[in-house]
This record gives structure tokens, C-alpha cells and sequence, in this order.
């Protein structure tokens, strides 16, 4: 090996560069590595040279075409000493061909994340990197982690490695990935942190073997024991144990050897394969491998050990444990035997802490040992399942690659749906406002006014004159000779926060306060669960304080979204005659909305507090929020829609009714306007630079 | 990994191969093509086409000479099983009276990190009960490949008769041509038998192809189907992890009843079972889920093994250990839409849920598993990962095993 201790492989100021950086695992993980330690220098991948991967804001990783354009491009006290292979299988032996080509002498370990790299291609880099003089780590390695240098190659420690990989003096080395944090984690309980965690891969052909790994933490310094995970396969631990008793191996090893229960299941499992070494590759032969070298049984953590120097001596050489929870005990043992001081105060044992528990009826049958009640919730998860819980609202829901997916709508080359109802059908028995709300929200409407106020805000949203701002974009585009169509693009376009998008705020607004309360139907004029009267008044002075704080310090402060409107603010008392019509239209019906209701009086409350000096109109884009959060209230308190959803809809509205808005200003635009008539004359354009000369 | 048994060699691959094979004959043969090919041949060896290996010490394999016992021992093997499979069909290859059997295969060995190929001339039986003495393992470099000198060298050592090395040698170097360009992780002739005049033939072949090797994906056989016990659970399942590469899907049924286990990560799916079995959970089957599968992929998973087992399952697990990389609201969240997929097409659920999970979006992951059950009114208990998955598995095995006895009438 090139390496001569655990620190070659991986240490602080080694330059990281990651192969097909732009891959969904790769991408993913350089960004947690680049905030965990920094040390990605640069990535590669095919057809992606000149992008980056932003880890935090103005700070991202440049992605080259290929390894050698890397080389070319990044300063020479940047390149890589250190690469980490995520190419797809076929591609890894031509990226592992080309990193030693252009990287000899400069590459000192690689680190084969990609899994499925056929045998021949493993045994071909083998020799590859054995003339080249390169440590190679896997393939199909998870990484690893140098725990005092607080750096990592690959997703050890998962996305927050310092939680598992805390300063101490145990080495963890794992055939499994997914074991070394685990263990990592084990350990702390017992007050042992680690000074390495190193995934070895676990395909048919383990480039760096085990008796390498040990030979290295064997010089490691502040390495004292060694912890080792291994699966059935290979004659690796035969030769680790030839050569620690060999060598007499110097430091404690204490090993988990799984699988045995398997054998006799006709299951395969970890990187057994080869034929003529059957009868050193099971787990079994393993266990009975490492029991001689140890000369001692399995640990028991019910013994009652007396620590005698043939026991003493024994544990000198390691244990191995029977089930993995005991390996704290285990390992403490080890450190009784050799008097050794634990890193830190231990986080606590290891015993079974549920952190939710709900039998309900069930409980009342089972024998009392198996009815657990809930622990503790250790943190930072406790905070995070609190803050979850503070939103009583809107459904949580995770991405997925929804390419050629959809719960809106499908095709199965019979009909058309719309969250499985037939469109055809839904054309003969429902309104558009209703089949809106059924596309919008996955249902149709609970009530059949609320696709009546539906339309109502499509109505409102048509137009406002021709000149605001997005009649104007269509106007405009008309005048450029456009098709309608752009025309409405154009609209839309100039459709944004302040124009059109106040809604989405007053939606945001609306949840800050009603988010809390107890509200379960927003129709209900008795409005059960809240205290509407009382809201008002806490909103309104809450508002008053604000302002007058701003006002005093001369600083701005957030107005109430929707309250206020440019056109409809002159008189003592203002309305905006939309949000009066929808107003109307509920009050003749007997109808309630507790959303606009609260506005309404928040803009009456206001005025008489003194924190406006008029009733400002609760203008369109609040009544639009308040239809349609009516409308999603059921929705988010079952948590069947996201709040993004909820969010998002009074703009959608607006911007729907206002396009086929735009195409009316723009077809009459077409009709009786001339061309370029919207261009603005140079005579009434105010130049605001001087003239200047370019230099010479 | 595709097996390669004796009969797809002989009929697709040896013609290709160069290697020197006796003839042979698949059933059905009527009486009168029997004897001819007795009458020819003088003596048949009579053989089940079946992927298990040991046939011969099982008393699979018998030389016959005449077609009345050669059809009574095709009948008999035809109704045989070995190591729980049976034979997909029986066929005949020409006896080759031997002076030396000979016994070699090339595999990839941890100990050279490459290539190796072994010889023993105590070919015929077991290569692990051969004596250390008697056989011969020598590395062999990917890119140079066996050499004929390479390989006299080996016989030589072996006190191979001198009139053999040379032409064995050349076999070997055919074999090993055979192997690389094949895309194989192991193939083993046991045995190759030398006639008195000193002719070669390969006398039995298995063989398992690398099916991440293009060559192996290459190769234009047609692989014959195979009568397997795999129940249909386990065939679904392959069939949907054979559709990606992207996260493990990785099943095989234990023929256990109480515990339905969803687990995540070879290292931890092993252990969790091993303490289910050792603590007497009898789970139904051994999964491994890791890998950060997409949602599709998860949810179809789990969906499968719902459709199959939870009605019957006492208790349903889903454990991992501490992820690095899984996102643990995408798993969770594919595990609950396909419970309430099963709900919705099966009707309601009944069996208690315990999960214990660590890893990258855990409190979201938990907090919408946990509203999934909330909504299925399925009880639960839900670890994190400061409880070790062992505990957990313990725990899960002792629960389902109360409510087994609840369950008994």
C-alpha cells in the first residue's frame, strides 16, 4: 500500500475531486461533505463542464467536463490528491483509466462509491493501481471519515457526520457502510469516540483488504482498538489474522461477524462468491477464525468476568461480540482490561427508548414488560418534532420524480381524468368552477356555493381597466404584433408580488393568525374555536405598535398584506366593490366567511384605534385569498394538501381569470389599435445619463 | 448471477468454446434412438439438467448400458430433487473411460485481488475435500491471462503425467480464453477425464456469469427456465428489482409467520434477522430495502409484500440503522401510501407497527409515518436510532410473539 498510516488515506487539506458530481447521490453528498469539511476541490461529469453545485448560498463547487480538463483548469495548488468514483458501473474502469493517466503521482487514494462495477473491471483497476502506486478504497465503499481532522470522503456519518463521529479512540472499519456509523453511534453511549470510521466496500473483490485496514490503525497513534464489522465472503479475515499473529498485532479487536443464522437459508449475502474459498468464507468459519485468535468465547455481557491475566491477556488481542448492542459493554471490557480511561462521560446506555408509542386498545391486552411508554427524544430531533407539531396544518409530503407521473390528471389512452374522474363525464354533470377546484384540490366541492364564489373570483380577476399593469403586458404585446396568445403570456408575466400576488401574503397572513386557533370550519358564523373579536382587536394593536415603533425610529414596518387599494382609497370609508360583491353575494345567501370577516373588521378596528386614518379597502386579492382558503380549510386541518398548495392558489386564481382577461384587452388591442401605437415617443423619454466618449 | 449447468454448455457453448466435451443426447429419446446411441457409444452417463451442485455424491449421475435401465434411471431421475430443486430435464453424454480425472476452475480469490485458477488430478470429487498437497491455486493476471507455460508449470508441480502437459496445458489455455471472453465470475471443469489414449474431455461444467460484465450481458444464450421454488412473492419481487439498479430490493422468504420485515441496509438487514430468528419472531422473509431507493420503487416494494404477507403477519417492522444516505421521509413516505393502498384494497388493517429508523429527514419521515398509522388507527412504536436495531428487532419478535398467542383461538 502507498499508505503507511489510517491518515494517508484521508486527512485534513487533502483536495477532494468527486466523478460524476452531478449525479443524484453525488451531488447530494458533496454538498453535505463541502459543508460538513470543504475539502471538494472540483467534480466532474460528461456533457456537465462549466456548471456548479451551489452548497451554500454564493459558495459552490465548479463541475468539469472531465478529470483532465480539471487538471487543466483548477490552479495547481488545487488539484485533487484524493478522488471519489460515482460513475455508473460501465463507466467507472474508462474514469479510473483516465484519473491515473493524467493523476499519477498526484492521486494517492480513490475511492470507488459505485456499486455493480463488474469483478473483471475491479481486478483490471487492482492491477491498474498497484503500478500506479494508488490505494484504492471499495469498490462499492461508502466513503470514510478521519473523525479528528473532522473530514470525510462519501456519506459516512450520513448528513450530520459529527453527531455519530465524535474525537476519541476506537477505529471502526465495516464491510457495511451503513454499520460504520451505526457502531460510531454505539459507541458513544459507552464514551468511546472514534478516530476513523472507513467503509472497505463490500463487493466480491475488496480492494484494500482487511489486513491492510488493521496494519494501518495499528500505527495509527491515538487509534487503541480497533472495531470490525465483517460479512461472510472472501478470505479476508484469514489473512488479517495470519498476519496479526504474525506480526503480533499489537492493539484489541472487537468484532461482529454477521450472517451465521443465514447459512443454512440458502441466502446470499455480503461478498461471498469464490469457489475455492468456501470453507474459510462463511460466517461461521470467521467466528471461529477470530475466537482462536482471541482465545476466548464470544463476549457475554451476563458473566460475571473475573479479570484474570490469562483473561487480561486475551483481551488484549480483542472479542467478538454475539449481538451488536453489545458492543459498548464490550468494548468498555476491553478498556478495563488495559486500564484505559473512557474519551468522554458516556451519552447514556444502550436500552430500548421508544419515542412514540400509541398500542391504544391493543396495549390493554398485552403482558405489562411489552407496554413501553414513551422516552426521551434526543436532539436536535426532539426540537424538530416540535416545531412539526407547533404546524397543526397541511400535509407533509416528500418529492419524487414525477416525470411521466401525475395525481392531477391521466391518459390511458380511453379518457381523460381528472383525479379519476372522467373528464367527459365531468363536462355533462359539473361546472368549470367545480371541475377547478376538483383540479386544484383533488375533490369537488364540499358545498355548491363555493364553486359560485369560484366564479366569482375568475369574474373579479378579469380586469381592472386597461391600465394595470397586466392589461398593459397584453396591450403591449398587441402592439408589437404578437398573437393572442403572447398576449396573454405578456399579461401574465407582468402579473407579480405586488400586482396580482398579494394574495399568496395575505394567504401566509391568514395562517400566521388562524394557524394556532382551534378554527374547524371556517363557515360557521358562530366560529367555534376561535375568538374572532378578540383576534381583531391583538391583530389590530399589534399592528398600531408596530407602526408606531417604525414610525418613531424611522424605519419601515410590514404592512397587512391586501388591506388598501391604489384606486379605491379616497373616501373615510373605502371598498373595494369586487371584495364587496363577493361580501354581498355571502351575506344574501347567509352565508360566512371568517377570513374575510376578520378582515373586514380588522380594517374597521384599525381605523378606530387610530393606526389608519381611513377604513382601508379590503381589496380583491384578499377576498380571493379568503374564497379560497375557505375552501382549502378542510383540506389542510385533515392534512390532505400541502400548505405550499394553499399558498399558492389565490395567485393561481388571479392569474387565471386575469389571462382570459389579457386576451380580451389584447384582441381589442388588434382590433382598433395600430402598430407600435403603445411606443413611447423619444420626446417624452427623460435621458438620466450624460453622453460619453468611449476610450480611445 | 446466471448459473451455467453442464447441458446449456454442451448445447450453446462449448462449440464456441474450443473445449473438447463427449457427445450427448437430451430426452425425450424414443427406445430405438436409445439404442442406437448405446449401441455407439457403448456406455451412457445419465444426468439430471439441474442447478445444484454435488450431483454425483446425491447418486444423481449413472453410467448405463443398456436402454431398458438407462430409461428406468431417466424416469428416476426425472422425479428426483436435489438441494429442494428438481431437474428440468435428464440427458445423456457418451461415458469416457478415464485414466486420470482432472479438476480446475477459474475465479476471481480475495487473496490475489484477481484471478486464480486451481488444479487438482484428484478431479471427480469436492474441491474442499481434496488435500492441501494435491491441488494447486496460482494467480493469473487480468490483462496477460494463462499461458501455456504458466499452466505446464502447474501440471508439472502437480507430477502430471509428461504426456499430458502439453496438450492439457493448451486446454487450459482454451479454458481460460473461454472464461474472459465470456464475462464469468467462476467456471469450474470437474471433471476433465483423460482417456488411455490420452484424449481430453470436459466431463462436467458449472459456471455463474457476472451480469454487471457486458460481455456476460452479450452473450446470445438463451438461458433455459428452470423449475425453481421461489415462491410468487419472491419471483414479483425479482422481477421488480431486476428493473433498476437504484437502491436494493433485495427479498427471500424465510417461511416464517409473525414478523413482516421491511428493513433497510445489507450490514443491518442481516443482524435485525438474525436477532428476529434467534429470539423466535420467525419473520417471513429477509429483506433489504437500502440503498436510497426511489419512492416508485419503494412503494411498489412494499406494496408487494403487503399484497402477499400482511394479512397474514403479526406484526409489521420496518428497521434500519442510522442512514447515511436514504432520505428517510421518501422511504417512510412510500411504506405509508402503500399501507393505505393495501387498506383501501383489502379492506382495514389490524397488526401493530414498530419501526425504528435514523437518517437524513428523520423528525419529517417519522412525523408522516406516523400520521399515515394515526390514520390507519394501526398501533405503533416507533424507536429512533439511539435504540440499537437488535433492541429493536428483540423487542419486535417478543411483541409478535404475544400477539401470536392472542391471536390462538
Amino acid at each position: 500500500m502507498r499508505a503507511a498510516q489510517l491518515s494517508d488515506l484521508l486527512q485534513k487539506g487533502d483536495r477532494v475531486a468527486v466523478s460524476n458530481i452531478t449525479g443524484r447521490e453525488s451531488g447530494k453528498v458533496s454538498i453535505i461533505s463541502q459543508r460538513y469539511c470543504g475539502n471538494i476541490v472540483g467534480g466532474w461529469a460528461l456533457g456537465k463542464g462549466g456548471q456548479t453545485i451551489e452548497f451554500e448560498p454564493g459558495k459552490s463547487i465548479p463541475v468539469f467536463a472531465t478529470f483532465g480538463d480539471l487538471l487543466k483548469q483548477l490552479p495547481k495548488k488545487h488539484h485533487p490528491n484524493k478522488v471519489i468514483v460515482y460513475s455508473p458501473p460501465d463507466a467507472v474502469y474508462g474514469e479510473i483509466k483516465e484519473v491515473i493517466s493524467f493523476g499519477k503521482k498526484r492521486i494517492e487514494t480513490i475511492f470507488i462509491i459505485t456499486e455493480h462495477v463488474s469483478i473483471e473491471v475491479t481486478a483490471k483497476i487492482a492491477n491498474l493501481a498497484r503500478e500506479a502506486g494508488i490505494d484504492i478504497i471499495g469498490g462499492n465503499t461508502l466513503g470514510m471519515i478521519n473523525t479528528y481532522d473532522g473530514v470525510r470522503v462519501g456519506a459516512v456519518g450520513g448528513d450530520t457526520p459529527g453527531e455519530s463521529f465524535r474525537k476519541g479512540s476506537a477505529a471502526v472499519i465495516s464491510n457495511s457502510g451503513n454499520m460504520v456509523t451505526t457502531m460510531a453511534t454505539y459507541l458513544l453511549s459507552a464514551g468511546i469516540g472514534t478516530t476513523f470510521g472507513i467503509s472497505t466496500g463490500k463487493d466480491v473483490l475488496i480492494l484494500t483488504p482487511m489486513k491492510d485496514f488493521l496494519a494501518l490503525a495499528e500505527k495509527d497513534k491515538r487509534t487503541k482498538v480497533i472495531v470490525l464489522y465483517i460479512e461472510p465472503g472472501g478470505g479476508y479475515e484469514k489473512e488479517a489474522v495470519e498476519m496479526m499473529r504474525r506480526e503480533k498485532f499489537s492493539k484489541p479487536v472487537v468484532v461482529y461477524v454477521a450472517g451465521k443464522i443465514l447459512e443454512s437459508q440458502n441466502v446470499s449475502l455480503g461478498h461471498a462468491g469464490a469457489v475455492v474459498e468456501g470453507l474459510v468464507a462463511s460466517a461461521s468459519a470467521k467466528m471461529k477464525l477470530l475466537d482462536d485468535y482471541f482465545g476466548a468465547d464470544c463476549f457475554d455481557p451476563q458473566r460475571r468476568y473475573e479479570m484474570t491475566t490469562k483473561l487480561r491477556d486475551s483481551l488484549r488481542r480483542g472479542i467478538r461480540i454475539q449481538t451488536l448492542h453489545h458492543l459498548p459493554q464490550a468494548v468498555s471490557f476491553v478498556f478495563r482490561a488495559h486500564d484505559w480511561e473512557r474519551d468522554f462521560s458516556p451519552t447514556g446506555t444502550l436500552t430500548l427508548n421508544p419515542w412514540f408509542v400509541n398500542l391504544g386498545e391493543l396495549g390493554k391486552k398485552l403482558p405489562v414488560p411489552l407496554i413501553l411508554n414513551p422516552g426521551t427524544i434526543i436532539e436536535p430531533y426532539a426540537a424538530q418534532f416540535a416545531q412539526l407539531a407547533e404546524s397543526k396544518l397541511g400535509k407533509l409530503v416528500t418529492q419524487r420524480n414525477m416525470r411521466n407521473a401525475s395525481y392531477a390528471s391521466g391518459n390511458d389512452g380511453q379518457a381523460t381524468t381528472l383525479y379519476g374522474y372522467s373528464v367527459a363525464e365531468l363536462m355533462k354533470r359539473s361546472t368549470f368552477a367545480e371541475a377547478l377546484i376538483l383540479q386544484w384540490l383533488g375533490e369537488l366541492p364540499s358545498y355548491p356555493f363555493e364553486a359560485r364564489l369560484v366564479e366569482m373570483c375568475l369574474l373579479a380577476s378579469l380586469s381592472n381597466g386597461p391600465g394595470t399593469i397586466s392589461a398593459q403586458g397584453a396591450k403591449l404585446s398587441a402592439s408589437a404584433g404578437n398573437q393572442p396568445h403572447t398576449g396573454m403570456i405578456a399579461a401574465l408575466a407582468c402579473v407579480g408580488q405586488v400586482h396580482g400576488g398579494n394574495g399568496k401574503e395575505a394567504i401566509e397572513y391568514l395562517l400566521k393568525v388562524f394557524g394556532q386557533t382551534g378554527l374547524e370550519d371556517p363557515y360557521d358564523p358562530k366560529t367555534p374555536g376561535v375568538d374572532l373579536d378578540t383576534l381583531v382587536s391583538q391583530e389590530a394593536s399589534a399592528f398600531k405598535n408596530q407602526k408606531a415603533v417604525a414610525q418613531e425610529s424611522g424605519t419601515s414596518y410590514a404592512k397587512i398584506p391586501c388591506l388598501g387599494h391604489p384606486v379605491f382609497k379616497d373616501k373615510d370609508v373605502n371598498y373595494d366593490p369586487r371584495e364587496e360583491a363577493l361580501y354581498g353575494y355571502l351575506q344574501e345567501q347567509s352565508l360566512f366567511n371568517v377570513f374575510l370577516e376578520f378582515y373586514r373588521r380588522l380594517a374597521v378596528t384599525l381605523k378606530r384605534i387610530g393606526a389608519t386614518s381611513k377604513v382601508l379597502a379590503v381589496n380583491v386579492d384578499a377576498a380571493i385569498a379568503c374564497v379560497w382558503l375557505g375552501i382549502c380549510w378542510k383540506f389542510l386541518k385533515e392534512k390532505r394538501i400541502t400548505l405550499q398548495r394553499a399558498t399558492d392558489l389565490p395567485l393561481v386564481a388571479f392569474a387565471l381569470g386575469r389571462a382570459a382577461g389579457a386576451a380580451g384587452e389584447f384582441l381589442d388591442h388588434e382590433d382598433h389599435g395600430t402598430d407600435m401605437d403603445m411606443r413611447v415617443p423619444t420626446s417624452e423619454c427623460e435621458i438620466l445619463t450624460k453622453p460619453r466618449d468611449l476610450p480611445a | 448471477m446466471q448459473e451455467i449447468a453442464e447441458l446449456t454448455f454442451l448445447e450453446q457453448l462449448a462449440k464456441r468454446s474450443k473445449l473438447p466435451v463427449p457427445e450427448h443426447a437430451v430426452i425425450p429419446l424414443d427406445r430405438k434412438t436409445l439404442k442406437s446411441l448405446l449401441d455407439s457409444w457403448g456406455k451412457a452417463v445419465i444426468k439430471p439438467d439441474i442447478l445444484a451442485g454435488k450431483r454425483g455424491k446425491a447418486g444423481l449421475v449413472k453410467v448405463v448400458e443398456n436402454p431398458v435401465r438407462a430409461q428406468q434411471e431417466i424416469n428416476r431421475l426425472l422425479n428426483t430433487e436435489i438441494g429442494g430443486k428438481m431437474p428440468r430435464t435428464v440427458y445423456l453424454t457418451r461415458f469416457i473411460p478415464a485414466e486420470l480425472e482432472i479438476y480446475t476452475a477459474i475465479t476471481y480469490n480475495s487473496s490475489f485481488l484477481g484471478l486464480s485458477l486451481t488444479i487438482s488430478l484428484k478431479g471427480g470429487m469436492a474441491i474442499e475435500a481434496v488435500e492441501e498437497k494435491d491441488k494447486r491455486t496460482i494467480p493469473v493476471d487480468v490483462y496477460q491471462g494463462l499461458d501455456a507455460y504458466q499452466a505446464s508449470q502447474v501440471l508439472s508441480d502437480l507430477q502430471c503425467p509428461k504426456k499430458l502437459i502439453s496438450p492439457f496445458s493448451r486446454c487450459l489455455v482454451d479454458f481460460w480464453d473461454f472464461f474472459i471472453t465470456s464475462g464469468m465470475r467462476m467456471c469450474e471443469i470437474n471433471p476433465w477425464r483423460v482417456t488411455p489414449a490420452g484424449d481430453i474431455f470436459a466431463c462436467d461444467f458449472k459456471a455463474t456469469l457476472d451480469d454487471s460484465n457486458f460481455k456476460a450481458r452479450n452473450l446470445a444464450v438463451t438461458f433455459p427456465e428452470y423449475p425453481e421454488n421461489i415462491t410468487p412473492f419472491e419471483e414479483e419481487m425479482k422481477e421488480l428489482a431486476a428493473s433498476s439498479y437504484q437502491g436494493q430490493l433485495h427479498v427471500s422468504d424465510l417461511g416464517g409467520e409473525w414478523v413482516l420485515p421491511i428493513l433497510f441496509g445489507g450490514g443491518a438487514s442481516t443482524i435485525i434477522i438474525e436477532t428476529l430468528v434467534n429470539s423466535g419472531g420467525s419473520p417471513i422473509f429477509l429483506s433489504d430495502f437500502g440503498g436510497n431507493p426511489t419512492y416508485d420503487r419503494l412503494r411498489q416494494a412494499a406494496a408487494v409484500c403487503f399484497k402477499h404477507y400482511l394479512k397474514k403477519a403479526a406484526l409489521l417492522l420496518i428497521l434500519g440503522g442510522k442512514a447515511n444516505n436514504t432520505l428517510i421521509d421518501v422511504t417512510f413516505q412510500a411504506i405509508g401510501d402503500a399501507l393505505v393502498q393495501e387498506a383501501a384494497e383489502s379492506g382495514p388493517l389490524c397488526l401493530p407497527v414498530v419501526i425504528g429508523r435514523g437518517g437524513p429527514r428523520l423528525a419529517k419521515g417519522m412525523t408522516m409515518i406516523k400520521e399515515t398509522l394515526e390514520t390507519l388507527h394501526l398501533p405503533y412504536v416507533i424507536f429512533g436510532y439511539d435504540t440499537p436495531v437488535t433492541l429493536v428487532a428483540e423487542y419486535a419478535a417478543r411483541l409478535a410473539k404475544a400477539l401470536a398467542h392472542l391471536r390462538k383461538p
